[in-house]
């Protein structure tokens, strides 16, 4: 523990220092600054939300009011997501897929031979969702707005309310969330989203609190290839190995958990 | 003649981009639920992962163990679900036995299950057992208890305590069925291919490029939402296992890196690699083993080395 008991010393050293000198004053003022810039980035956030802009649609109008979602629509709850997971597939939706990494040949010159298509491998790419509705809104916005929004619908409070479905499902489905298949190296759900399917920090986004239907259809479009933005592939080639049963059973367990939060309350 | 190979360019041309414009190729029919989609039905863009060459799990290879909906109702069901709970949540069942924050899922994943993850129902039907740790015959509770002082950095249960009973029952459990004394496929580790010698220095840049997004730049491991356990497990520092640990030798890591990391990418990485990162964390700190003391730990050279 000469480590431990090394650092520690240092630290508090220099904390000492640094707070007898400066910490009453700058941290009232940090944080009376940082209020009242986070207070503005809301309002921005919630002005873009309900209102949209310059013909697109506005995000109420398929995620619902309060970012709760929308099952008939296929929209996803937003509220109380992670402010860098909502950010990082803002980005995603904006790119054009077609623009990344691949370079076609305009004339082949050996008709003989397969058109060549050259791929720059030492680029990995940096991640594309194709959904047509949210490939137009997402390209109309800037890093910035794409920031307001993410942290207006983290603030926001949610309840999902769990789904009944029968005991069968339930059991394959917590099969496969806690246990994974083993046998053909697909690790469980549980591994990387936590044991409740809250998730863990930007890049593990929480599975549970969303319909059934909108997990499902996230699953098909890992293996089609039409969301691929993950790093190193590793939903991507999880997603491959399930069978439609499999998504169903997995959806309907982890939709059979009541979550809420109260979100932040003082959201403007 | 160059009129038609022009119109299977453009075929190709049409199917190459048909995954990305409107008329996108769809599948249709039905699918056998037991069948696992093609998912390179559709050509792909990014191409990371398939390019190395990846293990094929074939099911049936490896011995499949019961589900956890059999275990049966009785007073054996009851230890084996106890038995269970401390292996998949040690922190809150065994909690008097552990000095750091891992698990036993930690390492034997998948509650034990997979192969080529030291599966539980590998090591069952194989001990006793001559260790070259201990220079002695081992039975498989004193194995468990070596885990218990070594990568779970903390004091063995007697052999005659109820924890130590219920990881028996749920070890009986898994393993019905499985030979004694026979190494089945899938059991312990995979073997790794002579390389050179393992560099701490390319082994940080495979760390930071494929392990710090779930094991955190600092490999401290991260926690779940409510911030109660580690989803991912920490690598070193004083809530990892110590240095007496088989997982702190430089080549034991890297067999495991090399069969099951990243989670569902086993088998994808190269030996080397494997090596390398494993010698990356070999260099960290982490807590002493248990049988030197202090001073010893300071002056010995470090064990486990490749």
């Amino acid at each position: 523990m000469d480590y431990l008991r090394k650092r520690t010393l240092m630290a508090l050293s220099i904390i000492l220092m640094v707070s007898a000198s400066s910490f009453g004053i700058a941290s009232y003022y940090i944080r009376f600054h940082n209020d009242a810039a986070d207070t503005a980035v809301l309002k921005k956030g919630q002005l873009i939300a309900n209102t949209g802009r310059g013909g697109q649609p506005a995000c109420v109008n398929c995620h619902g009011a309060s970012g709760e979602g929308i099952r008939a629509v296929g929209a996803p709850r937003l509220a109380g997501l992670p402010i860098g997971y909502i950010e990082k597939q803002l980005q995603d939706f904006a790119r054009n897929p077609l623009k990344m990494g691949v370079t076609l040949d305009p004339i082949a010159h050996d008709y003989n031979k397969t058109p060549r298509v050259q791929v720059d491998l030492t680029t990995l790419t940096p991640g594309v969702r194709q959904r047509d509705v949210m490939n137009a809104v997402a390209a109309t916005l800037s890093t910035q707005e794409m920031h307001e929004l993410a942290r207006y619908f983290n603030s926001l409070s949610y309840n999902f309310v769990a789904l009944p479905s029968d005991p069968e499902t339930l059991e394959r489905g917590a099969d496969l969330a806690l246990r994974g298949k083993p046998e053909y190296g697909v690790p469980a759900c549980a591994s990387c989203h936590g044991v409740d399917g809250q998730g863990v920090g930007a890049q593990f986004p929480p599975i549970v609190g969303q319909a059934p239907e909108y997990i499902i259809q996230q699953l098909n479009l890992w293996q089609t290839g039409a969301r691929d933005n993950d790093h190193m592939a590793l939903m991507r080639n999880i997603a491959e190995q399930l069978t439609d049963g499999d998504k169903i059973n997995v959806a309907a367990y982890f939709a059979n958990m009541s979550v809420s939060s109260a979100g932040e309350g003082n959201a403007p | 003649m160059t009129s038609i190979y022009r119109l299977k360019f453009i075929a190709l041309l049409t199917i190459i981009l048909g995954s990305h414009a409107a008329f996108s190729i769809e599948l249709s029919g039905t699918l056998d639920p037991l069948e696992v989609r093609p998912t390179l039905v559709n050509p792909q863009l990014s191409l990371p992962t398939k390019l190395t060459e990846v293990y094929v799990a074939s099911p049936g290879e490896y011995f499949a163990p019961p589900s956890v909906a059999d275990i049966p109702n009785d007073k054996y069901g009851d230890m084996v679900r106890m038995g269970r709970d401390i292996f998949v949540n040690t922190q809150t069942h065994a909690k008097r036995y552990v000095g750091n924050a891992l698990t036993c899922q930690s390492c034997h994943l998948q509650e034990g299950r997979k192969p080529y993850a030291m599966p539980i129902w590998g090591a069952f039907g194989m001990y006793p057992m001559f260790r070259n740790k201990t220079r002695s015959v081992v039975t498989y509770e004193q194995r468990i208890q070596d885990c218990f002082r070594y990568s779970l950095n903390g004091i063995p249960p007697s052999i005659d305590s109820p924890e130590m009973a219920a990881l028996i029952a749920y070890s009986h459990w898994l393993s019905r069925g499985v030979p004694v004394g026979v190494e089945l496929p899938g059991r312990s580790l995979p073997a790794l291919k002579r390389t050179e010698d393992p560099s701490p220095q390319r082994g940080e840049i495979v760390y930071a490029t494929r392990c710090a997004m779930c094991h955190g730049d600092q490999g401290l491991g991260k926690k779940s939402a409510d911030g109660s356990t580690y989803t991912f497990p920490p690598l070193w520092g004083s809530d990892s296992f110590n240095k007496g640990a088989g997982i702190f030798r430089v080549r034991t890591a890297a067999q495991y890196i090399k069969a099951n990391m990243p989670l569902g990418q086993g088998f994808t990485i190269a030996d080397q690699d494997a090596l390398d990162v494993a010698a990356y964390i070999w260099i960290q700190d982490r807590p002493k083993d248990p049988r030197v003391g202090y001073l010893l730990d300071f002056l010995l050279p470090r064990t486990g080395a490749p």
